[in-house]
């Protein structure tokens, strides 16, 4: 049993035409135990910028405590947003700070640049990243996601449309996998709003 | 085999922890009260490695007091669960970390509402309606996803605790002997029979 | 024990001074002039190459230094100070694109730069920099300009002067500047303001010159964007004709 499949969740990120979307579920448990259906993974970072942080649950409040902090320090010092590349580097070097007593998360970061330009990628647990132009996954339910995901998205899609693919993607993937699901929250990012919205799923 | 219970109620939390205090196969003592209050409205269960448990409660019992002092305010719930999943997630990583579990349950004097907090010794910590520590977790869970609602009642919730106790009475294999059963609301913390 | 007793050598005196600041402005007032001017499109930043001897090779000495691709900065005062602030700066611009694989703002670096010259006024058993600098940076929000002095305060200019002939430098500068300055003009400008001072002959191995902005521009992660340079005395020699 890794320590990364030990909590479960699955998040999944899609680029569209200029949006992004991310999701996750919202299970939290102790290996085949759910404790919880209530536990988000994903974080605010800007207006324009969602980070995604699956695996081992203590982390990832750390980590999103950690990020906010920066993020926070960033946004003062440099009186601007951060871009979701930079972040992007950001969360990298931080996690490859701990490259041999790593944090067990494998972030997913996605949102809009000052150009309103998408991004999206997926990085390990040592901040190894991994820059998509399509989708990127992570969590338990990777194997599941990406087969779906293949099959469910195609280039230029428009915000409604690619949250109707994100959810369809994450909820038929997650019912395959005893570790994650019940119940999914799915931002989408426009370049006029952030639309959110929590989904009803199987709960057995 | 420690065993730890909560559940929130319409103003209230009730929490449940078994007394027996063992050591191998040897029952040491069936009178412990496997609890610290932090302040007059937040109460910390704990379970885990003898000897770290009673360390670490106290250790944030006093901090949390010691805040109180110094500010001059009482924590909340929230605040309490906070700070302890903080000092566990640093411990994690530390060369002997705590091997401690807990339930923070209490009444949030400010906001008017119960709350509960599962926290384990890797320091994860989720705000649950209601929870369980130990393999009694696994045998009460499910009763307490069936019968549990956001406004239960008080006699309701020790309906339902005597039920979760009594499956363990019936189906675990380890006697776990007696509970000590408390109440925390807004007149503070008390412990009641069932 | 040294350590555990060391107090800082600037103190304030009865008047509310820091004495010790105002005897390093007078180290930088002392000092070769530099001069700096933003223009439209770019930046430059400009000094005089003094020697002590003509026996020396003046080909050794750098004054006009890169901090990083984007940044480059000059100074007035003591150069082997400099130095040491030249190479701070260089190992701040490394560690923040080491975490955020971008080189630094100019702002950043600016206030990077400066809070070590602050440091350095309040810590035990230093002394102020007995430097003013002139940095010189191009970023996203466009070229910038800034001074900053031994105290470790700051500001953005639109042309400034440092060293010793900076009052009659700025005041020729604040004749000669306008708002649309192109950058091929400011740094003709720069040469006629180093001039007002010159003593001897100003030839190509007499000044240096820093630009950022205009043509030069090159590739850093996968963009084009400007890049600081300094011009080789075959560049200034045109400049001077």
């Amino acid at each position: 049993m890794s320590i990364l499949e030990y909590n479960g969740g699955a998040i999944v990120a899609m680029v569209g035409k200029n949006c992004v979307a991310i999701g996750s579920d919202k299970r939290f448990g102790v290996q085949l135990m759910t404790v919880s259906t209530e536990f988000p993974k994903i974080f605010p970072a800007t207006d324009k910028t969602f980070i995604g942080l699956p695996g081992l649950a203590t982390d990832i409040r750390t980590l999103s405590e950690r990020f906010r902090f920066k993020i926070n320090m960033y946004k003062l010092s440099e009186e601007r947003e951060i871009e979701p590349r930079t972040l992007a580097h950001l969360v990298s070097s931080t996690l490859y700070e701990r490259r041999f007593g790593p944090y067990f998360v494998e972030p997913i970061i996605a949102g809009l640049d000052k150009d309103n330009q998408p991004f999206i990628c997926g990085m390990d647990l040592i901040g190894c990243i991994n820059f998509a132009k399509d989708f990127v996954v992570a969590g338990t339910t990777t194997d599941s996601l990406f087969g779906v995901c293949e099959s469910l998205w195609e280039p230029d899609l428009e915000p409604e449309d690619l949250f109707e693919t994100v959810s369809q993607s994450l909820l038929n993937a997650v019912d395959r996998d005893s570790l994650a699901g019940w119940g999914a929250v799915i931002h989408v990012v426009t370049p006029e709003r952030v639309i959110t919205r929590t989904l009803k799923t199987r709960m057995d | 085999m420690e065993c730890l219970i909560g559940m929130v109620g319409k103003d209230f939390v009730l929490t449940a922890a078994d007394t027996s205090a063992a050591r191998s196969i040897t029952v040491m003592k069936s009178t412990e009260d496997k609890s610290r209050d932090l302040n007059k409205h937040v109460i910390m269960l704990y379970s885990g490695e003898p000897g770290d448990t009673v360390h670490f409660a106290e250790y944030i019992q006093r901090n949390v007091r010691f805040y109180e002092i110094k500010n001059g305010i009482e924590l909340t719930p929230k605040a309490a669960a906070t700070f302890t999943r903080k000092e566990l997630a640093t411990s994690l990583r530390s060369r002997h970390p705590y091997a401690v579990n807990l339930l923070i349950a209490g009444y949030d004097v400010t906001a008017l509402s119960s709350q509960l907090y599962w926290i384990d010794y890797l320091g994860s910590s989720v705000n649950v309606p209601f929870a369980a520590h130990g393999y009694g977790a696994y045998y009460t869970l499910s009763l307490l996803d069936r019968y549990h609602r956001p406004d239960i009642s008080l006699d309701e919730a020790k309906v339902l605790v005597k039920k979760c106790i009594d499956e363990l009475k019936s189906r675990f294999i380890i006697n776990l002997a007696d509970f000590k059963i408390k109440v925390t609301d807004k007149d503070g913390i008390r412990e009641i029979e069932i | 024990m040294t350590d555990r007793y060391s107090f800082s050598l600037t103190t304030f005196s009865p008047s509310g001074k820091l004495v010790q600041i105002e005897y390093a402005l007078n180290a930088v007032a002392q000092g070769v002039t530099s001069i700096g001017i933003k223009a439209t499109n770019g930046i430059v930043i400009a000094t005089e190459k003094k020697s002590a001897s003509p026996l020396i090779d003046d080909s050794s000495l750098e004054k006009v230094a890169n901090v990083c691709p984007n940044i480059g900065m000059v100074y007035s005062g003591m150069g082997p100070d400099f130095r040491v602030l030249l190479s701070k700066a260089r190992k701040a611009a490394q560690k923040y694109k080491r975490i955020y694989n971008e080189y630094p703002p100019t702002g950043i670096l600016v206030k990077e730069v400066a809070s070590v010259m602050q440091e350095f006024t309040q810590s035990g058993g230093v002394r102020p920099f007995g430097v003013s600098l002139l940095i010189a940076g191009y970023d996203e929000t466009g070229p910038a300009l800034y001074q900053v002095d031994p105290s470790g305060s700051y500001w953005a200019w639109k042309a400034s002067a440092i060293g010793k002939n900076m009052i009659n430098a700025k005041t020729f500068l604040e004749k000669r500047y306008n708002d649309d300055i192109e950058l091929e003009d400011a740094v003709h400008t720069s040469i006629l303001t180093l001039k007002e001072g010159f003593e001897g002959q100003m030839t190509e191995n007499s000044i240096e010159i820093g630009i950022i902005g205009g043509t030069t521009t090159g590739f850093t992660e996968g963009k084009e964007r400007p890049l600081f340079r300094k011009l080789s005395p075959l560049e200034v020699r045109d400049y001077l004709t």
